[in-house]
């Protein structure tokens, strides 16, 4: 009796590795199309979180990054040959990061590389090319300070000093309003990236709280939260009864859906609220409640804004859609994340034809030499006394009728800064 | 120390590293140095669990607390404040020694935390300790710390072959130490205290003591671990070294690899880690974790002691599947890289070693050889041994003891007699000093014992049984008498322990099943060896409860004898019985207890014949 | 004032981390079983109500017609194995634990790793609350303090007052001799933890009511069920009732009067004290296990 039992568990077992072997068949899942050029594959490796924590915009990067090998196959690929694109999942884990990239570049000799998502997974990589030697350009890792490899390049940038350029543009935006807010509420979230904004970084102390007292602003709450909060309840009260003009929540992913949330069930909406990184998707399935959230943006596809980049740019978008649609994506948008995407793949393909090769110390060198130019955000250069973190495009997007749209400065926005409904 | 770790360990180590010091001279693919030096990491935090849950049976979820604190030592000293890097390496496995000292404090020495308990206890550290690094952001600077690559000899070649290299040493250091614990005193006390710490504290284990020096190893070496992670993973934060991952990893490695043996956790790692390897390189991603579960839930059921047991029983046979069916993809060379072939093959090997097979039949157990009795008459009653004055014992508001006052003097055999719930087994306890009292005083030889913990009490010369046998399921016979030889009050090295044990067990007239599992003996067996293992600690007083329960005439019969003889030998013993026959046949005097007091002391049949006695036992209306 | 309403809106979040424990303490009092697919069910459950009450569009609450009996037969069925392969108290941890793994990764394949919630359209009860003067409180934490307060009280009047609940408690002290009386291990188990499922849908449902869903959300579970577990007492329905108000009170007064991130180091150091002071439970009689 003990043996049968045993066996049919056994013969599970071996089942369910049986399984697992028939699977192992098929190999490494790659994104690249039918190439068109001709020759041998240029092979492009990288990690992206397409499960755990990261992956909602882990598969943002994967969806634009397929788009634009696609593109530039059709266009005749990179030095006349094919480009294929080697993407790992790293789990939204750190250490995976690491492996990953040491087996990408040293087992499978992959000719480039590309970043992951995610600040930290950002850094181990950004280690790992370091070591090799490998140019990497990265999309969204804007703690200048911390990147210090030469090769390394940023595709979404908030300047040299993220933490001086978010709190001022916010700050002369709400300060162009008819009647600007005076009493503000700064409540952090203790990731790495929120953190550096609100606080600075080493010695440098400057952030969204200096800078707000610095401008004569009456600083009313002061809190840094866990990422792993829960329970938004207790800082909802408080932010009611601080009863700022304008709570600032220098936070990430579903924060402020659920900040917004949980003082909507305390009947309070503060009057503006301005997010710093949040999730595109998930504040427009509020409604009104969500209405008027202001956030950063590198781009948002306003009519007017594509109408200035042209007809390429208004393709790629749709595009873009059509393809987030089929994969189920919740927000399929191509926004500030995509074009982020979009503008690292330029600058890796612009380093490699600019060097005319795929020796990496030239591309790098090329790079710094002649910057690089992008569809979304124009011409970049890259100092590496500033670690190559560009004079920045970023500007203030908003909620408007359900959509962001993008409102600061001027000559970028694609409609008006609203003020509180009074 | 056996002289072949001495030069095996080396040999091993050594040969491992010429993988990365001859590296291209032997065409080694640099990849794989990865896929070893992830295996050495996770067989360090799978050892260093090892050396604590899985050899002593506390298991603990706060392996991460280890990882954590390791990494942040290293990432603050030497990444924020340019200490150099090996000096950190022991700061971490200090600091890490010291929390686990801190929680092995707390936790041991209240006796009511066993099992669960502590594992709840060790999940809510690493908790704790993430939470305080984030309130106070002055340690890592609130955003994380990045750690540059140290300076290493330039012999070495790469960064990835320092780090192999570094975790080579680690890991191979860290089964050593699992090997040298195993094989020495250290390993029995703790294999005693996962099979039955109350039973081996009863016999002179200071359990205590061993526990503090298990948790402490394992915090060590899983704080070097996080040490030498924080460099491999590159930027520390809160999240990336305080997670869930690494305990569930390392609990999974460990049962499935084999818990009470220092290989288990080696070749659960190398197997887990090659496993989760091949399938995110085939794009399986997905199904990582599904197979990892899948295989933990069955594995535990199937095999609950781990592959190294099974792998150990059918050595050939896991080796030929692996051989078969390894050889048959690389010569076929139809699909696949060198390490898929390997998997499979590794993976044929497990499937097949745990493959059920029927017991083979065990010849039948010689009968056993009556030792003769020797002739010597009872000693006449000596001098005080035990001495209990005024005992009172409540448990809360029950009342189990109340002003009772017994003395043992040498040779005496008493017999402890009363209806249930007299308080017996209570005083029995209280004697053994499992329990304290809450008034009176309780002397062994001179010495209050009040204060003793019962390994002390033990080695003081009292010994007690069990009224349902304990003995210790993983050990023989013989090893099971040999520890308490190996703790006793004049400790016996483990070969010297096992041929004294044979005396004891001579003694009972157990020497046929000497080298059998428990598990192989009868209840009434069970009890001869109780008492063999009592005997062994070479007590002045043998307590023995209620050691005839449950057994049949003839052989209440063969244990009257045994008794006897242990009585003529020269201990004085206790016993608790219900059989008033038995206690007529043994006892030299008779005390009677009923509802916590003592109603008769002295004779037997004087006792016996006491009206208040019978009518404890009988009521009122019954006769002698 | 705000520190009384948060203390008010912890206790009533309390009931929803204590209706997600008595599952398993009950499964672990009575059964001794330590089941870590309760969170698996708990998360199965959540994931089932938005999936129903978005694609059939009903209220998410009626979603436990459906949900909770499945969780029943889970839960029945995964005890009915238990007792089959006659798993011990320790190797129930490592087996439900693996099963955990697997369920947590399966429902990432199917429902993806993203954060998903159910819309205004779809959740009525997601932005709605009652007013008590300057007291608020939300919708969704007092249907799941009112959920709790009604089965727990229902469980504890069922296992003091009827003869299942003897049953059960006479299971739970000694198997062999309530064997010897009639009582059927083979029945009472799988009856025992199907309930317990049931009430892990349920607790799913309410979770999905308030909160985004992502799978890797069943681990975060893990330190503040079993704090109330513990605190609770092993097996005391009630005792975990308090012990969740505790816990949500607890959290809610330090996160506004010290600071967010103090919360948690509170709250576990308070478990650890509670461990070793009294491990038998804050809630419960004295006496040891």
């Amino acid at each position: 009796m003990r043996f049968t039992r045993s066996r049919a568990l056994t013969a599970l077992a071996a089942a369910l590795l049986a399984v697992a072997a028939t699977g192992c068949e098929s190999k490494s899942s790659g994104g690249g199309a039918a190439p068109q050029a001709s020759g041998a594959p240029i092979v492009v490796g990288s990690t992206l979180s397409l499960s755990g924590a990261f992956a909602a915009t882990g598969m943002i990067h994967k969806i634009a990054g397929e788009e634009f090998v696609d593109r530039l196959n059709a266009a005749g690929g990179l030095l006349g040959r094919p480009v294929k694109w080697v993407v790992r999942d790293d789990e939204s884990d750190q250490a995976k990061v690491a492996t990953l990239y040491e087996q990408l570049i040293s087992q499978d000799k992959v000719d480039l590389i590309i970043g992951p998502y995610a600040t930290p997974n950002i850094l181990s990589a950004m280690a790992v090319a370091a070591r090799h030697g490998y140019v990497m350009p990265q999309h969204t890792a804007v703690i200048a300070p911390l990147l210090t490899y030469p090769c390394q390049f940023p595709a979404w940038s908030l300047g040299p000093t993220p933490n001086e350029f978010v709190p001022n543009q916010l700050f002369d935006a709400v300060a162009s309003l008819p009647s600007p807010p005076k009493r503000v509420a700064i409540v952090t979230n203790q990731n790495g990236s929120t953190d550096f904004v609100s606080y600075g970084s080493g010695n440098n102390k400057t952030g969204m709280v200096s800078i707000a007292r610095q401008r004569g602003l009456d600083l009313v709450l002061e809190v840094r939260y866990p990422p792993t909060t829960t329970d938004w309840a207790p800082l909802a009260a408080r932010i009611r009864d601080a009863k700022p003009d304008l709570l600032i929540n220098d936070g990430l992913g579903v924060d402020p859906v659920n900040l917004l949330q949980a003082m909507a069930q305390l009947n309070y909406k503060p009057p503006m609220m301005f997010s710093l990184f949040p999730s595109p998707g998930p504040p427009l399935g509020l409604g009104a409640t969500a209405e008027g959230l202001l956030s950063v943006t590198i781009f948002e596809p306003n009519k007017p804004t594509l109408d200035k980049l042209g007809a390429e740019a208004t393709e790629i978008v749709n595009e873009f859609k059509t393809r987030a649609t089929a994969a189920k994506l919740p927000y399929t948008v191509f926004e500030t994340q995509a074009a982020a995407s979009w503008n690292a793949w330029e600058i890796l393909v612009a380093g490699v034809k600019g060097a005319g090769s795929l020796d990496q110390k030239a591309i790098c060198d090329k790079l710094h030499a002649d910057g690089a130019d992008t569809t979304f955000s124009g011409h970049l250069t890259f100092d590496p006394a500033k670690n190559n973190f560009w004079e920045t495009t970023s500007a203030i997007k908003q909620i408007q009728n359900g959509d962001w749209v993008t409102v600061w400065p001027a000559d970028r926005a694609a409609a008006q800064l609203r003020p509180p409904a009074s | 120390m056996r002289w072949r770790s001495v030069v095996a360990f080396p040999l091993a180590i050594a040969a491992l590293a010429t993988l990365s010091l001859y590296r291209e001279t032997m065409g080694f693919p640099l990849f794989y140095l990865g896929v070893l030096t992830s295996v050495l990491f996770w067989t360090t935090q799978a050892t260093s669990w090892n050396i604590l849950s899985g050899y002593s049976g506390y298991f603990s979820f706060g392996q991460a607390a280890y990882v954590g604190v390791g990494a942040y030592t290293t990432a603050v000293l030497y990444g924020r404040h340019g200490v150099n890097f090996y000096l950190t390496i022991p700061v971490a496995a200090v600091l890490c020694a010291l929390l686990a000292a801190a929680i092995g404090g707390l936790a041991f020495r209240l006796r009511s935390l066993r099992g669960e308990i502590f594992a709840l206890l060790t999940l809510a550290v690493p908790f704790i300790l993430a939470a305080l690094a984030r309130i106070n952001s002055t340690i890592d600077g609130g955003q994380g710390i990045i750690l540059a690559v140290p300076p290493f000899p330039a012999g070495l070649g790469l960064f990835q072959d320092f780090l192999y290299l570094i975790s080579l040493l680690l890991a191979g250091a860290a089964v050593w130490v699992a090997y040298a614990i195993q094989h020495s005193r250290f390993g029995w006390a703790l294999s005693a205290i996962r099979d039955a710490e109350d039973v081996a504290e009863g016999l002179g284990v200071a359990t205590f003591r061993y526990k503090m020096l298990a948790i402490v190893a394992s915090g060590a070496i899983g704080g070097v671990g996080g040490s030498i992670y924080a460099l491999q993973i590159g930027f520390v934060t809160v999240e990336s070294v305080f997670s869930l991952t690494v305990p569930l990893f390392v609990i999974v490695m460990s049962v499935l690899g084999g818990r009470s043996h220092w290989l288990g956790p080696v070749i659960g790692a190398g197997l887990v880690v090659l496993l989760q390897d091949r399938l995110s390189a085939s794009g399986l991603e997905s199904w990582r974790l599904i197979v990892l579960g899948a295989a933990l839930a069955v594995l535990v059921v199937i095999a609950p002691d781990g592959l190294y047991h099974r792998l150990r029983a059918q050595p050939w046979l896991a080796l030929a599947a692996f051989a078969v069916v390894t050889g048959a993809l690389w010569t076929s060379g139809v699909w696949g890289v060198p390490l898929d072939w390997i998997l499979l093959g590794a993976l044929a090997g497990a499937v097949a070693s745990i493959w059920p097979r029927r017991p083979r039949a065990s010849a039948p157990a010689p009968a056993p050889a009556v030792a003769e009795p020797t002739g010597t008459p009872p000693a006449a009653a000596g001098g005080v041994l035990v001495e209990a004055r005024n005992v009172a014992k409540y448990f809360g508001g029950v009342r189990a003891l109340a002003d009772v006052t017994l003395t043992v003097r040498e040779g005496e055999l008493v017999g402890l007699v009363g209806p249930n719930g007299s308080g017996k087994t209570t005083l029995v306890s209280l004697l053994a000093g499992t329990l304290r009292p809450t008034r009176g005083s309780i002397q062994v030889a001179g010495r209050d014992i009040s204060g003793l913990s019962p390994h002390r009490v033990a080695h003081a010369g009292v010994a007690r049984t069990y009224q349902i046998p304990r003995p210790f399921g993983s050990m023989t016979v013989r090893d099971n008498v040999a520890i308490a030889l190996m703790f006793g009050r004049q400790p016996l090295p483990l070969a010297q322990a096992r041929r004294a044990a044979e005396q004891h067990i001579a003694f009972v007239g157990l020497s046929h099943l000497a080298g059998a599992l428990p598990t192989a003996l009868n209840l009434h067996q069970r009890q001869l060896l109780e008492i063999a293992r009592a005997l062994a600690t070479s007590p002045r007083v043998l307590l023995l409860d209620e050691a005839l329960a449950g057994l049949n005439p003839a052989e209440i019969d063969s244990a009257v004898e045994v008794i006897r003889r242990i009585q003529r030998s020269g201990t004085a013993v206790v016993i608790v019985e219900h059989l008033l026959r038995v206690v007529n046949q043994l006892a030299t005097r008779v005390v009677v207890l009923d509802r916590g007091t003592c109603l008769a002391d002295g004779d037997p049949k004087t006792v016996m014949s006491q009206p208040e006695v019978i009518r404890a036992y009988l009521g009122k209306r019954a006769h002698a | 004032m705000t520190t009384l309403q948060a203390a008010l809106s912890g206790a009533l979040i309390g009931g929803l981390y204590a209706l997600m424990a008595a599952g398993l303490s009950v499964t672990w009092g009575v059964l001794r079983v330590i089941n870590l697919a309760h969170f698996a069910m708990i998360l199965l459950g959540a994931y089932l109500t938005f999936e129903i009450a978005s694609s059939w569009r009903i209220d998410p609450i009626l979603t436990v017609a459906v949900t909770a009996p499945a969780m029943f037969v889970a839960g029945a069925t995964l005890q009915w194995t238990f007792d089959r392969l006659r798993i011990a108290e320790f190797t129930s941890l490592l087996l439900s634990f693996g099963l955990l793994i697997v369920a947590v990764q399966v429902v990432s394949n199917i429902w993806s790793a993203d954060f998903q919630r159910m819309t205004g359209s779809v959740n009525p009860y997601a932005t709605r609350s009652v007013s008590l003067g300057r007291l608020v409180f939300p919708v969704t934490t007092l249907l799941a303090f009112a959920f709790a307060a009604v089965l727990i009280a229902g469980a504890h009047l069922v296992m003091r007052r009827t003869f299942v609940g003897r049953a059960m408690r006479a299971f739970a002290q000694d198997r062999t001799i309530a064997a010897a009386f009639g009582i059927d291990h083979g029945r009472i188990g799988p009856l025992v933890a199907g309930c317990a499922g049931a009430s892990a849908a349920i607790a799913g449902m309410l979770f999905a009511l308030s909160n985004a869903l992502t799978p890797a959300t069943a681990y975060e579970w893990f330190g503040i069920v079993f704090a109330v577990v513990i605190l609770g007492g092993i097996g005391h329905v009630v005792g975990t009732l308090a012990a969740g108000v505790l816990v949500g009170v607890l959290s809610g007064v330090v996160s506004v009067l010290v600071s967010p991130a103090a919360a948690p180091f509170v709250l576990f150091s308070t478990i650890v004290l509670a461990l070793l002071l009294r491990p038998q439970g804050l809630f419960t009689a004295g006496g040891t296990r």
